[in-house]
């Protein structure tokens, strides 16, 4: 049956290379499914909703795009989903991190490396919140406290980018948290506005509303570099006036997470570029800058062995955290 | 004929098996409830323990005769069991070939089997029906709300 | 009165010839995925989110809430009619909606719930109007140990009703908890009883679960008793469409009290399902018909319908003030804001203005356009009912295939609502209760959750749900909520010991 539709397929391409720049290696034929590994709403759907839309609004492919939510177990039902679908060049996975993370931590029944990666397309940058009434001015305060008495952090999902961090700063600090694990971030953010837990590490898309409201404020962000001018958040600050936390004294100087795109297992090169090639031409438009600004995410283009290789590294450094807290599966 | 008392027994066995599968598996998720906070198994592992023992309590309750409808003694007369087959046998056969033939030509072969066969309807009227259920289907999912229904291998087959 | 004030503003944003007009095309949406099983507002609203880019906020927010409006009243169509619940909210409807409408009174039943749902849901909007600020301030207030004691509470008022065997009430709820539990852990992370099934990683759909246990099981029932729904009249009324709103006021108590435990449900976290639930379990208990419910009661409708309403429309402001999203419908919506620009949150109120009043005045202008034109559809919903039953199963089949599939486009969701569907058979015919199976299906995991994350927060002590005067109020009314029927039935036993209630007892 493979044969015979490629044969078709092949047909109907070669009918269809009139109308076709000649260099077009690889068209795709039939309406594409971009399956968002995260509930309506989430950071990841509203990825994939923004990249559909700008595609369609440029008509950058003749077939429609439609968006499927796959966020069941933490997203592994979309990747679960990918791997199923191997050879198959019409479905799109978008994730983050935990295509590779989740797999170490839990029995799952994919691994990254059943599927092919297409890019990684922007990062989300993490900061430390508190509520705004805390009387912790600087990250270092906090810390000081934090070594006294067992804070409670909040969290999205249990052993994920939120507790691997948390992780990280009881090391780096030398403190000891207790981590609450909670749906989302945007539950943290409440949880945390309304006194039931000390601090989160929140992206700040998740936490922006509840900082300009007054309800809780970042002490350091998890970057190198401060983050970008942009827009002043509150009446005097803004994303560039946070400090970063080495800063502050607490020697974590990069954590992001990722937004990752790709196409499932034993699809062919042709068939990946194309969607690199895709992803590129979204990245290159207004909206896309618009998008990134207004989720204050950090615009970034990996692919090929630079993505990999990014890959990799992370994988070390998470295979580090998760050993040393015993969360490797067996 | 089913007796309700082995049907009673057969719902019981089943609620039964299923109760010892939860028990079995959260035994792998670990179950604990210290100061570290309550293990993921230990609730599933509570509700397969209590599923287990009702189940036990419903199958002896059932093989006595005994219960809430202990003066009902058949469950199911053999015409109602043909009914029941009418209806059941080829709604899982429509959904058995769904993954080989596609949603729509499944969907209307189950329509005009189900209306002609037992001549419930005249073949005009079932063909009518049969061809105006995966149009529908097709306008309003694939069309209207963009929601792929499936093709099946023989679509695939044929490149679409 | 400075919310008139601004609400009078809103009017004036809302109440204009385009805006009116998006109403009509969102709700008349909204009723057609609402009305489809399998198909939510969560369809609608992303297939119209990329349209509304283009279009002012406000614009964009009242053609997505009005399709809000109309999809929470097209889902009561299917449960009243086929016992097939789209929404989870509208599981409660089905209890005295189906049998009224297998009764031949249809008409009745759709406009009774259209009624009261009008009703539940114009309260939910005042008190959106008037306690904004203090309604936000509440929801603030719940931690874990507080949505826990939400979950309980809602149980407890529900557990116990019915005539069921209480062995048998224990094991359909423990089944149902088992099922929740299937998938991914949120506290630990970890794989729960996948069985192997590497699929079920993503848990087990309610939708699925329903689709299967109440529209497949009800056919088989009805098939093998032969079922021929009794003859509607095959002429429009009309009149019975307004004699059953006109009685609605007859139920003055149940609806006000059927609203409060609604908008209370829908600002703290219990959402409109456990709302529909608990006021459905609590109407019984209180009512005089009370011993009737189950068997096509008015008020067996009005209870959980005024409830769901009044808890959908009251979650929106939670959604708005702080950016938590009460359902996946709500979810989208706030999707949509931020890529309009706008943050969800305390500022939303005091930087957006005209949005945030605009879309309070639109959420009444909308509902009165909704609640008009669902009545217009009862009658052709009603005149489903007379399509013979020979030629409406394999069609309720089909679209109970159509819609676990399309759940989450998952062929395995197709055959576990068929296994579903053998499970309510048998249930129902060896009078299992399916309702607190169901209930533990939808809320089992978020009450376990929010379990473990207070025990987290505790070190593993249960003091902490008596740790605040909040929370140790909720757990002693849930305690007191279950223990009432059984002390009822003591004092009863006392009194008259040999009367047993012998009536036939629906069990749902």
């Amino acid at each position: 049956m493979k044969i015979t539709s490629k044969l078709l397929l092949s047909t109907a391409a070669f009918m269809l290379a009139g109308a076709l720049p000649a260099d077009a290696a690889w068209q795709p034929q039939k309406p594409i499914e971009f399956v968002a590994t995260a509930g309506p709403g989430g950071g990841t759907d509203n990825l994939a909703r923004a990249v559909q839309s700008i595609i369609t609004k440029y008509k950058l492919t003749d077939q429609p795009v439609v968006v499927v939510n796959k966020g069941g177990g933490s997203g592994a039902e979309g990747y679960v989903y990918g791997k199923a679908s191997a050879g198959d060049p019409y479905k799109v996975i978008f994730g983050t991190s935990n295509a590779w993370q989740q797999p170490l931590v839990s029995k799952v029944a994919f691994n990254y490396t059943d599927l092919t990666p297409i890019a990684a397309m922007a990062q989300d940058e993490f900061l430390l919140w508190v509520k705004q009434d805390a009387p912790y001015k600087t990250a270092s305060d906090f810390l000081k406290a934090a070594a006294a008495t067992e804070f409670k952090m909040g969290g999205a999902q249990s052993k994920d980018t939120d507790e691997v961090l948390t992780r990280m700063i009881e090391k780096a600090a030398k403190v000891k948290f207790t981590y609450i694990p909670f749906k989302s971030g945007a539950e943290a953010a409440v949880q945390l506005a309304g006194g039931h837990i000390d601090a989160h590490v929140n992206n700040p898309s998740e936490s922006l509303g509840q900082w300009r409201g007054s309800t809780q404020r970042p002490l350091c962000a998890f970057s190198p570099k401060r983050l970008p001018q942009g827009p002043k958040v509150t009446t005097s600050e803004g994303w560039s006036d946070v400090p970063t936390c080495v800063e502050q004294g607490l020697a974590i100087s990069q954590y992001e997470q990722p937004r990752t795109v790709w196409l499932p297992g034993k699809v062919s090169p042709e068939q990946a570029a194309y969607y690199v090639d895709l992803m590129k031409k979204v990245q290159a438009t207004p909206e896309w800058k618009e998008y990134i600004e207004k989720t204050s995410q950090v615009d970034t283009f990996l692919t090929g062995t630079a993505f990999d290789n990014f890959i990799k590294q992370d994988l070390e450094h998470v295979k580090q955290v998760a050993g040393e807290q015993g969360w490797l599966v067996k | 004929m089913i007796s309700r008392r082995a049907l009673e027994i057969a719902a019981a066995v089943l609620t039964g098996i299923f109760g010892v599968v939860v028990v079995v598996s959260s035994l792998d998720n670990g179950i604990g409830w210290s100061s570290a906070g309550v293990d993921a198994g230990t609730f599933p592992f509570l509700t397969g323990i209590i599923i287990v023992l009702g189940s036990l309590y419903n199958l002896g309750q059932g093989a006595l005769g005994r219960g809430t409808l202990a003066i009902v003694r058949v469950a199911v007369t053999p015409s109602e069991l043909r009914r029941l087959a009418g209806l059941f046998v080829p709604a899982a056969i429509f959904v058995a070939v769904i993954p080989m033939v596609g949603m729509y030509l499944a969907s209307a072969a189950y329509v005009f089997a189900v209306l002609a066969l037992p001549r419930r309807r005249s073949v005009l009227s079932a063909l009518v029906i049969a061809a105006a259920t995966p149009l529908a289907l097709y306008v309003v999912f694939e069309r209207m709300f963009h929601v792929s229904l499936p093709h099946g291998a023989l679509a695939a087959a044929f490149g679409f | 009165m400075e919310n008139l004030e601004s609400l009078l503003h809103g009017f004036t944003i809302a109440v204009t010839v385009p805006h009116l007009t998006l109403m009509v095309i969102g709700v008349l949406l909204g009723i057609l995925v609402g009305v489809l099983p399998g198909l939510g507002a969560p369809n609608g609203v992303s297939l119209l989110l990329p349209l509304t880019f283009g279009m002012q906020p406000v614009s964009a927010i009242i053609l997505l809430s009005s399709m809000y409006w109309g999809a929470l009243f097209g889902g009561s169509v299917t449960s009243i009619l086929f016992n097939i619940p789209g929404e989870p909210s509208s599981v409660a409807t089905t209890f005295d909606g189906y049998p009224m409408a297998r009764d031949g009174r249809p008409t009745t039943a759709l406009a009774t719930a259209f009624g009261s749902a009008a009703f539940g849901a114009l309260v939910g909007v005042i008190l959106i109007t008037f306690l904004a600020s203090w309604v936000a301030q509440v929801a603030l207030a719940f931690g874990p140990p507080e949505y826990f004691a939400v979950y309980f509470l809602a149980f407890a008022s529900f557990v116990g009703m019915g005539g069921a065997a209480p062995i048998k009430t224990v094991v359909a709820l423990a089944i149902g908890f088992a099922i929740a539990a299937i998938g991914i852990d949120t506290v630990s992370g970890s794989v729960r009883l996948t069985m192997g099934i590497d699929e079920l990683v993503k848990g087990v759909s309610f939708v699925v679960a329903v689709m299967g246990l109440f529209g497949i099981g009800e056919l088989l029932i009805a098939v093998e008793e032969e079922f021929s729904a009794r003859a509607v009249s095959s002429r429009v009324d009309w009149k019975e469409v307004f004699r059953a709103l006109g009685r609605l006021p007859h139920h003055g108590i149940a609806l006000l009290r059927s609203a409060a435990i609604g908008c209370w449900m829908g600002i703290t976290p219990g959402g409109p399902t456990a709302a529909s639930f608990m006021s459905y379990g609590i109407a019984k208990r209180f009512s005089r018909n009370g011993a009737r419910f189950g068997t096509g009661e008015a008020e067996g409708i009005v209870a959980p319908e005024t409830a769901d309403h009044a808890a959908g429309t009251s979650a929106l402001l939670p959604m708005l003030s702080l950016g938590i999203p009460g359902s996946a419908t709500a979810a989208v919506m706030m999707g949509g804001l931020m890529i309009w620009g706008l943050n969800p949150g305390p500022m939303l109120f005091v930087d957006q203005k005209d949005f945030v009043w605009g879309l309070i005045a639109s959420m009444y202008v909308g509902n009165i356009v909704a609640v008009a034109l669902v009545l217009l559809t009862v009658p052709v919903f009603a005149a489903l009912m007379r399509i013979p039953f020979a030629v409406i199963a394999p069609l309720i089949v089909i679209i109970c295939v159509v819609g676990a599939y399309s759940v989450s486009n998952s062929y395995l969701d197709v055959v576990l609502m068929l296994g579903f569907g053998v499970v309510g058979y048998l249930f129902k015919k060896l009078h299992y209760p399916l309702a607190p199976l169901v209930l533990a299906i939808v809320i089992g995991d978020k009450a376990e959750d929010a379990f473990r994350q207070a025990m987290l927060m505790s070190k593993g002590s249960l003091g902490i749900f008596f740790a605040n005067r909040l929370v140790t109020t909720l757990v002693l009314a849930g305690i007191a909520l279950l223990l009432l029927p059984l002390a009822l039935q003591i004092v009863r036993l006392l009194r008259k010991p040999d009367v047993s209630a012998q009536e036939k007892v629906r069990i749902i």
